[in-house]
């Protein structure tokens, strides 16, 4: 299946036993839902307008087929197109008389001057020998980075389109298991934020409450690292974070599996109505990452004690912290145990060096590493995890600045959001944090549209 | 107590460099050398350092432990919101490198004062290099730019002290090498 968009068809070819297992229990009742949510990457950079593309002069002239093979290698040697990889030497036009028309490029003009003087006189000579009547005209100056983009080029002169990969999984499309997974995941996050406000409900305190969600996932064994909701205005008795790090999912790939097929009814526990989609954006005054400054208006409950707001505490941070626990307990530090001076000593240059194996065997190969994670508390230093190197995580709301950056911080490989955050968010909507060049790290962004049937 | 005569002067250099020796301290624990003060009423009531490697949470910045320090404070002081909001409106920051985008945004959220830095930070800074947001939105809070509170911001105190640690993290063949301290030390107690 392809990003954006499902068909029935890809029933057959699901090859997951667990994700089969649940999509025929599910089938009737969601394939139809499912078929209508998708997922959607989000680029780097704000996509032009397609017609606005820079453009550059160009000479060409319309050619004799006959001597187009000859041509086109005497101008590669004389005037190849150096900054124009992109950009097609042979432009092939249907007439309206049923003829094919030929033109080619002979070599880039000069921004200035467009007299045909110009001409180096190699291609001069071109011209001259093969009685060539040469013209300027546009082609993007540019790679089209989107199919529309490209699209819109080919108008004005036909390019070549690579999309982009960047080795990350997932930017040109993700594949049946993975989609399924995908859902899952952004599921079981809505739920967090959903149960976070019916807890609040059982409190007395607010109704219909809702916060973000963050869940940070090993995409390679499907398998939950850490969980968390806001807690910029929350309460130790309703968290749903786990300080220790451990979530209940997380020991069990079992208990994931109910939630794949837990066909939606705690989300139908917490909201009735079917529309419960609409009623999580509409509550969301509470969530941090759309309304960052608002913590300071936040009533507070009479007992002081059990309050432990923090008004930078937003999902995606807690859920970093709990990560960041989870390492550290599974992975002890080398300084704990041994001789401290001599461990000290080799510290600095060794996680140097393991970081770049890492690195290394990352590029080399994404699938093919994992050892030793097998969800049951048996880890080799090989599995040990560098921040969230190769984690994704889940959030419910797009998120600020801060949170985006956090994310960058700690390596995350991508994020996935279900509903934008129009006035703070940093990931497409009031910045495009992914597309910063200067940063030392780069996820891939992605907005999961679930269909409400699903949930 | 007005103190914004004495902030161009001594007052700024003696607090940067408290926010130094912070960074100091993250260096001779392998930290990224970044240190930070806040100051309220000319009082340090906070310090922080980087504490990324030691916590395997890559957004555990001086200025996000600072801050951490008071809010856990003022809370179980059982201070409210608005009045958490309140003291950080009064209290600078001091820190040796730019914020980067995460801590200045951080910053804004909770309505700090007035932040003071050391050296840029070309990579990610958040307050001119990368992202200016400590000129917040200019308007309302919800004015829907993606820019919340802004705050006042002077760069370049001691800049070339916090670029010195900065190289000696990157470049140091043996992490004990304790002598930059020593010296820094020795030169403060001649001084002093």
């Amino acid at each position: 299946m392809h990003v954006s968009g499902t068909t029935e068809g890809f029933l057959s070819c699901l090859t997951s036993p667990l994700i089969r297992s649940i999509w025929s229990k599910e089938r009737n009742s969601k394939s139809q839902a499912y078929s209508m949510s998708k997922i959607i990457y989000i680029p780097d950079k704000l996509p032009t307008p397609p017609d606005q593309q820079p453009t550059v002069n160009v000479f060409a002239a319309v050619v004799e087929p006959k001597i187009i093979n000859n041509l086109v290698r005497r101008l590669n040697q004389i005037a190849p197109l150096e900054n124009l990889r992109h950009v097609k030497r042979v432009q092939k036009k249907h007439l309206e008389d049923g003829k094919t028309q030929i033109a080619l490029i002979l070599c880039v003009a000069s921004e200035n001057n467009c007299d045909l003087d110009v001409l180096s006189p190699c291609v001069q000579e071109l011209v001259t020998s093969y009685k060539l009547s040469a013209f300027i005209t546009k082609v993007c100056k540019e790679a089209a980075t989107t199919k529309e983009e490209w699209e819109e080029q080919c108008k004005l002169w036909p390019t070549s389109y690579h999309p982009p990969t960047y080795n990350i999984d997932g930017i040109t499309g993700f594949n049946e298991v993975d989609t399924q997974s995908i859902f899952g995941f952004m599921r079981l996050a809505i739920e967090l934020a959903q149960s976070s406000s019916k807890s609040f409900q059982e409190l007395g305190i607010y109704l219909l409450q809702v916060v973000n969600a963050a869940v940070i996932v090993d995409p390679s064994v499907t398998q939950v690292i850490a969980s968390a909701c806001d807690h910029h205005i929350s309460f130790e008795n309703a968290s749903t974070s786990n300080v220790n790090g451990e979530t209940s999912f997380e020991k069990s790939p079992k208990s994931l599996c109910s939630h794949f097929g837990s066909n939606g009814s705690i989300i139908h526990g917490t909201f009735p109505s079917s529309s419960s989609l609409e009623k999580l954006k509409q509550s969301c005054a509470d969530v941090s990452c759309l309304y960052p400054l608002r913590w300071v208006d936040q009533p507070l409950p009479h007992s002081s004690n059990s309050c432990c707001w923090h008004p930078l505490r937003h999902a995606a941070i807690a859920a970093i912290e709990s990560s960041a626990a989870r390492d550290r307990r599974l992975f002890p530090t080398l300084e704990t145990t041994g001789d401290k001076s001599v461990e000290m000593e080799h510290m600095g240059p060794l996680t140097k060096l393991a970081k770049r194996q890492k690195i290394d065997l990352d590029n080399a190969n994404s699938k093919e590493k994992k050892v030793g994670t097998d969800g049951e508390g048996t880890y080799s230093k090989l599995g040990r995890p560098y921040l969230c190197t190769d984690y994704d995580i889940y959030l419910v709301w797009e998120p600020c600045i801060m949170c985006a950056m956090a994310l960058v911080h700690q390596r995350v490989r991508r994020v996935f959001y279900a509903f934008p955050n129009p006035s703070h968010g940093a990931l497409g909507s009031a910045h495009r944090l992914q597309g910063e060049k200067s940063l030392n790290h780069h996820y891939a962004v992605f907005r999961v549209l679930l269909h409400e049937d699903v949930l | 107590m007005d103190s914004s005569v004495e902030d161009c002067s001594s007052g700024t250099l003696r607090f940067m460099e408290l926010a130094i020796q912070q960074a100091k301290l993250a260096l001779h624990s392998l930290e990224v050398p970044v240190g930070c003060v806040i100051v309220e009423d000319g009082m340090v009531i906070a310090t922080g350092r980087n504490r990324t490697t030691e916590t395997r949470n890559a957004t555990r910045h001086a200025e996000m432990e600072a801050i951490d320090i008071l809010i856990e404070a003022w809370q179980r002081d059982g201070l409210s919101t608005s009045e958490v909001a309140d003291k950080f409106s009064k209290c600078k920051l001091y820190v040796t490198c730019e914020p980067c985008i995460m801590c200045a945004s951080a910053l804004s959220i909770i309505g700090i004062k007035e932040v003071y830095y050391g050296c840029a930070n070309d990579k990610f800074g958040g307050c001119g290099s990368i992202l200016s947001l400590h000129l917040g939105s200019g308007e309302a809070p919800t004015s829907g730019n993606g820019l919340g509170r802004g705050f006042k911001c002077t760069a370049g105190i001691m800049a070339s002290e916090a670029v010195g640690l900065f190289r000696s993290f990157y470049e140091q063949g043996n992490p004990n090498d304790f002598s930059l301290l020593d010296q820094e030390t020795m030169k403060k107690c001649i001084t002093s």
